[in-house]
């Protein structure tokens, strides 16, 4: 893990969680399609200067914001209430149904805020190790570190669920269970699956819980930390920093009246 | 004399039942009015029949019981001078550490470092200290050099390895172990034993050891604790001479004892005494070895194999995410046999069980059956579909809409068969563990298949559940169904299998009689499997080369009825 100031994954996880959240409530509260604009870019280039992405991350980080951009642009263009936007220009007219700029205008409005939204969710998303925030939370937000560790063993639990629920479906296909297609046959069948797949859970929450007990968890009001999560100067710089990007749209209505 | 590290003293407990109106009562003592004491150095063995409460008496050693399980106690417990119940539970996990049967219950982290220093971290120990101990206990089991990884990528014997050593860097002077290679496959009970062994050498705590495999354990076991069915003590005394002293009482308390004993004691009623009584394969060998002249070991029955063709595969080739499983499998079973299917954890078995059976779809090459197929899953809860005993059964005819009568009748006979008849309306998930297990096997059984293939179907179980099963398989057999079964306990495969399959990395490396395969120990490193312990007795003779090809309690001689 690089410790250099220029990598995001050397800043504090809480302060890469809860930062950027003012931005995030600012951002969805614009109605202009300048403010989502101006986040999404910032968080973007945040991202791809200090995330150290690779490959597949790297890939859709830059590919999915304008295309998710432009098929919410598209969507709403389409579904908007005509009503709505009728005062628009008209762009296109197929038939009964018209194309109105007003109804693209909310769309790429939308599609923006989404995207600025979840990039600015990302910068600790794709930057954070699970159990440092965690880490961090026990030491920093004094989260009681058996919620904590609750959370490490359901983390544990979902790949074991997955497993045996696929064991489950095979088992009760053998037993000769189909019923049919269709949601409600679906539903019927998973509500077999839900017994088997509980008692495994229980039992097997159980004894992690006593596993974990007769290992001393609880002697103590804390738990040695060996690996420290710090909280830095750099940390208080990038929460500022993601606290003085709340006044862009402010900074904005004064650029364009 | 040393320190008494452990002392219990009149303890009984009594597990909270519900009754059907959700009324709490408490059931009978298991066990029951136990008074024994462990000292510092010393191994001891728990032995008991399988209900007489040797599990819960591990978990009143710290606590668990009564502060955190459901249930009352009687007498008191002491470990290093401290009552249970004057403490807590993560208290006392300074004097006391355990492990448990299946090592995935006990993995809380996510890598093998920070999981060793789970323990160490939670008693508030320095930072340094807890690496110090986690490097002391990691390179003690040979972990030390996968400290980095998951613990998910360990094999089975590592991950309960990884739990020894969770154990050992709490420095307690009590450890405890209940029954700790159940659920691992021949090379994982190998590893854990090496482990166990060195450990038991230092001499420097006091180990208890629950364990029914005592052919692995007895090498390095001082004492015993034996109980009896009701759960009171039985015997408690040094190993050797409480076993070998004891050995009628012990077969009649229904206590399993490792096989070499049980063939000397098939043996003496055959007329041929052993003197000492072996309680090892080694031992076994040198006892035989001293006795001039042996009766030739009995012939096998010819297997009586019908002329047709009950399981035809050819070419099979199974991938699962992007890996293959199955390379290009070919192999036929006729009619009648009793296949095993053994190999390493991750060689295909399953995957070739499942196909036989059609299980699973997608693949490549042919699989034929003839007739009918059931399948039975390792963890019988899974096929449970129904909230009764007598549902259970009968679904599988329903779903065939037979006419009721045939349905009632079939259920019924099965339900004797199966010993299930008073639970019949029981829920299925409220059964005992061998009653579960026998009812799964009802379920596929209820559609009369000509080829039953089972799944580990002894996993987790003790002794006596699997004798169980393997017995009502034989009967199968006997009467007709071509069985297969997927099964890594050489012991069993040894008495019952008429052929055994081993697979190594999704290929057939050897089939034939399982007396053959065992004597190729190539083959059986390859697959990570030992051959059972009789075996290695009889091969390890030196005077009766007529006996080497002795595999299991069923060939040695047995008293000829006189007329």
């Amino acid at each position: 893990m690089s410790d250099s100031i220029g990598s995001l994954r050397s800043y504090n996880p809480v302060v890469k969680v809860l930062a950027p959240v003012p931005a995030m409530i600012v951002t969805a509260l614009s109605r202009d399609p300048w403010t989502p604009a101006v986040f999404a870019v910032i968080a973007l280039v945040m991202l791809l200067v200090g995330g150290g992405l690779r490959g597949r991350a790297l890939l859709w980080t830059i590919a999915g914001p304008p295309l998710l951009v432009a098929l919410l642009t598209v969507s709403f263009g389409v579904w908007t209430d005509p009503g709505l936007v009728d005062h628009t220009t008209a762009l296109l007219t197929l038939g009964p149904f018209t194309l109105w700029s007003g109804a693209l205008e909310t769309g790429l409005a939308t599609g923006l805020r989404v995207v600025a939204v979840m990039l600015l969710a990302l910068i600790a998303g794709l930057t954070t190790d699970g159990t440092d925030l965690v880490r961090s939370m026990i030491a920093h937000l004094r989260m009681p570190y058996r919620i904590g560790y609750a959370g490490f063993a359901a983390m544990r639990f979902v790949p074991r669920f997955r497993r045996d629920l696929e064991i489950i479906r095979l088992a009760h296909r053998v037993r000769g269970v189909d019923g049919g297609r269709g949601p409600v046959a679906t539903l019927r069948r998973y509500n077999g699956y839900a017994v088997p797949l509980l008692a495994g859970a229980m039992r097997h929450g159980d004894r992690v819980s006593l596993a974990m007990e007769a290992r001393g968890f609880g002697a103590f009001r804390t738990r040695t930390e060996r690996r420290h999560v710090p909280l830095r100067l750099r940390d208080a710089v990038l929460a500022l920093w993601l606290l003085a990007v709340c006044l862009v749209p402010h900074l904005l209505s004064g650029v364009l009246g | 004399m040393s320190e008494v590290l452990l002392r219990l003293t009149g303890v009984s407990v009594r597990h909270e039942v519900y009754d059907e109106a959700g009324a709490v009562s408490h059931g009978v003592p298991r066990p029951r009015d136990v008074t024994a004491e462990v000292r510092a150095g010393e191994v001891v063995l728990l032995l008991g029949p399988s209900g007489c409460g040797k599990s819960t008496l591990t978990l009143t050693l710290n606590g668990l019981i009564p502060q955190v399980v459901g249930s009352r106690m009687d007498g008191t417990v002491t470990v290093a001078g401290t009552g249970t119940t004057a403490t807590t539970v993560p208290a006392l996990a300074r004097d006391v550490a355990m492990v448990f049967q299946d090592p995935d219950a006990q993995i809380v982290t996510a890598t093998v470092l920070d999981e060793v220093c789970f323990g160490p971290e939670n008693l508030l120990l320095p930072a340094g200290e807890v690496l110090a101990r986690a490097e002391e206990a990691l390179r003690r089991v040979g972990l030390w050099e996968r400290r980095g990884d998951d613990p998910e990528h360990l094999s089975g014997g590592g991950r309960q390895r990884l739990a020894i050593a969770c154990a050992l860097a709490l420095r307690t002077p009590v450890l405890v172990l209940d029954e700790p290679t159940a659920n691992l496959d021949p090379a994982g009970v190998e590893e854990v034993y090496r482990t166990l062994r060195e450990i038991a050498a230092d001499r420097d705590r006091a180990v208890l050891l629950v364990e029914h495999n005592l052919d692995a354990a007895i090498g390095f076991v001082d004492r015993v604790l034996v109980l009896d069915a009701d759960g009171r003590v039985a015997f408690d005394g040094p190993a050797r001479a409480t076993l070998t002293g004891h050995v009628d009482e012990m077969v009649a308390l229904g206590v399993w004892l490792p096989v070499a004993t049980l063939a000397a004691l098939r043996l003496r009623a055959a007329g041929i005494t052993l003197e000492p009584l072996p309680l090892t394969p080694g031992e076994l060998a040198t006892a035989l070895d001293t006795v001039p002249v042996l009766p030739a070991p009995r012939d096998r029955p010819a297997v009586d194999v019908a002329a047709g063709t009950a399981i035809l595969v050819r070419d099979l080739t199974v991938h699962r995410g992007g890996r293959p499983v199955l390379h290009s499998v070919s192999l036929s079973v006729a009619a009648g046999e009793f296949v095993a299917v053994a190999g390493a954890n991750g060689a295909g078995k399953t995957t070739l069980a499942q196909a036989i059976a059609g299980v699973t779809g997608a693949r490549r090459g042919t699989v034929r059956v003839t007739g009918q197929a059931g399948f039975v899953f390792q963890n019988p809860e899974h096929q449970f579909l129904t909230n009764r005993v007598e549902d259970e059964l009968a679904y599988g005819l329903k779903v065939l809409r037979r006419p009721p009568a045939e349905i009632d009748a079939r259920v019924g006979d099965l339900l004797d068969r199966l010993g299930l008849r008073e639970l019949r309306e029981v829920h299925p998930f409220l059964l005992s563990g061998g009653q579960k297990r026998r009812l799964s096997v009802g379920t596929a059984l209820v559609t009369r298949p000509k080829v039953l293939v089972l799944d580990e179907p002894t996993f987790g179980q003790d002794r006596e559940r699997a004798t169980e099963l393997l017995d009502l398989l034989d009967c199968l057999h006997s009467d007709g169904t071509t069985v297969v079964v997927v099964s890594h306990d050489m012991h069993l495969i040894a008495e019952y299998a008429t052929r055994l399959i081993v697979l190594a990395d999704g290929r057939v490396i050897a089939d034939g009689r399982p007396a053959d395969v065992y004597a190729d120990d190539a083959v059986l490193a390859a697959a990570g499997l030992r051959p059972p312990p009789i075996a290695q007795a009889a091969r390890a003779l030196t005077h009766h080369p007529g006996w080497h090809g002795v595999t299991r309690l069923a060939d040695l001689p047995v008293l000829e009825p006189t007329r």
